[in-house]
């Protein structure tokens, strides 16, 4: 126990409580002009502020692939027979989906529809996670500077990763799939059912307002319904494991098991917007070919 | 000199939070380094310093989170600005009584967050406290008691804390 004396600068409390009041009634009645301003600061500060993180990032995944490299090497001769087996049942499937490609190219000639084209998109890595417990997030070196923007869809080769819901200059931060505060049109592929994604507490994700009538089971993928969001149709979200019906309920819903493991996502693409091709543009006459 | 040293602390800190902190969280929970580097400069540089330095770091950290920008400012100010108050009432101060000060002060904060984020349904307040306010409560208060015992022992506190007032 010690005696702790201080001598009172009076000026210095009166200029921080004359902030800490103003600020308070700023929160209360202008939270939405206080939140612009804060964002538009954000912006290039917030590209200042991402210099150091990055760099904290790359010694991070230095030391991180040093130590995959060479001190973690138990088990790499189980897992490559194990990736060599899976490598020659792809290989099969490869061949399968080569054929089904060409079908569908031919009937899709046939029935004129338009292709749709590929959306391009931004790659970029993942430097950080969310800094607060609330929401389930990760942070991208990429940002407004690069094209990135609110609402913008994000993706890996294997599905859907996210949405971006905040940039700066040179970082982008992405709400995951698996957040309770994330909401993406779905579609279930086999019954063409289209419901809500949204993410759980437990880290997992759920198909909601899936209509009584659907006869969805465990094990169907649900992909993206493109019809809102960021996101082009057919994009894998995940499968179904469980379905809940609950006695006079308008809808049933859906547990999921996500596609991408978020935990361990490291490169991920940002679809841009004009890219997608919208609903009426997808559904539109195309034009005779000649 | 104490601007430079407080910009080092913000910068330093966002980015420990965004890359290392990940990696040591607690079923998922991390600390928030944030409240308690901002209820340790409040204490020690007073009510000035403590809001400022608060409402920097909040918006700094909320730029790269998806919570809003003004909530986490705002509550991180008030926390400096009531740490710098506390600490000038404050006759004795032992590790003690900082981390039960940091464990009260962090929990009233997150169910404030809590309250000010307006989170989905599925996170009612229940799930808040139990899987959020308090383990990051907890945390917060054992690594605030931790640095404070460690400049406790090799610092002169309560000179630090009268020289930065002066």
């Amino acid at each position: 126990m010690r005696m702790v004396n201080i001598r009172a600068p009076y000026s210095a409390r009166r200029v921080a409580l004359v902030l800490a009041v103003i600020l308070a009634l700023g929160f209360l009645l202008l939270p939405s002009q206080l939140q612009s301003v804060l964002q538009q600061v954000g912006g290039p500060l917030g590209g200042i502020i991402s210099w150091p993180l990055q760099a904290v990032a790359g010694i991070h995944d230095r030391i991180a692939g040093t130590w995959g490299r060479y001190v973690d090497l138990q088990g790499v001769e189980e897992e490559n027979q194990q990736l060599k087996r899976e490598l020659d049942l792809l290989k099969e499937q490869n061949g399968q989906l080569r054929e089904a490609s060409v079908a569908t190219e031919r009937f899709s000639a046939l029935l004129e529809f338009k292709k749709q084209a590929l959306p391009t998109s931004v790659a970029a890595q993942v430097i950080g996670r969310d800094t607060g417990n609330w929401y389930k997030t990760i942070i991208l070196n990429k940002g407004a500077s690069d094209g990135l923007q609110a609402d913008q869809g994000v993706i890996t080769p294997a599905g859907v990763v996210g949405r971006v819901v905040k940039t700066t200059a040179s970082t982008a931060v992405v709400l995951l799939v698996t957040d309770p505060n994330n909401a993406i049109a779905g579609l279930i592929q086999r019954t063409r059912d289209e419901g809500i994604v949204e993410g759980t507490t437990q880290g997992q994700a759920r198909l909601k307002y899936i209509p009584l009538l659907s006869n969805a089971r465990p094990g169907d993928h649900i992909v993206t319904s493109g019809l809102v969001g960021g996101f082009p149709r057919g994009i894998p979200i995940g499968t179904i494991i469980r379905i809940d019906k609950e006695e006079e309920a308008l809808f049933q819903s859906a547990e999921l098991s996500p596609d991408v493991d978020p935990n361990r996502v490291e490169e991920v693409l940002v679809i841009q917007p004009s890219a997608i091709p919208g609903e009426g543009e997808r559904l539109s006459i195309p034009k005779h070919k000649p | 000199m104490k601007a430079l040293v407080y910009c080092l602390v913000i910068i330093g800190l966002v980015s420990v939070h965004a890359v290392l902190l990940p990696h040591v969280s607690v079923w998922g929970v991390k600390p928030d380094l944030g409240f308690v580097a901002v209820c340790l400069i409040g204490l020690i540089g007073g009510e000035l310093d403590g809001l400022l330095v608060g409402l920097a770091l909040g918006w700094a950290m909320s730029l790269f989170s998806a919570q809003d920008l003004v909530s986490s400012a705002v509550l991180k100010g008030l926390v400096g600005f009531v740490a710098g108050f506390a600490g000038r009432q404050m006759v004795y101060l032992s590790p003690f009584i900082l981390v039960m000060g940091l464990l009260v002060l962090s929990c009233v904060t997150g169910l404030m967050m809590g309250f000010a984020l307006k989170l989905n349904p599925q996170q009612d307040w229940w799930w808040a406290a139990w899987m959020v306010v308090l383990p990051q409560a907890c945390l917060d208060a054992v690594i605030g008691g931790a640095i404070y015992w460690l400049m406790w022992s090799r610092l002169n506190v309560e000179q630090l804390m009268s020289e930065s007032r002066m």
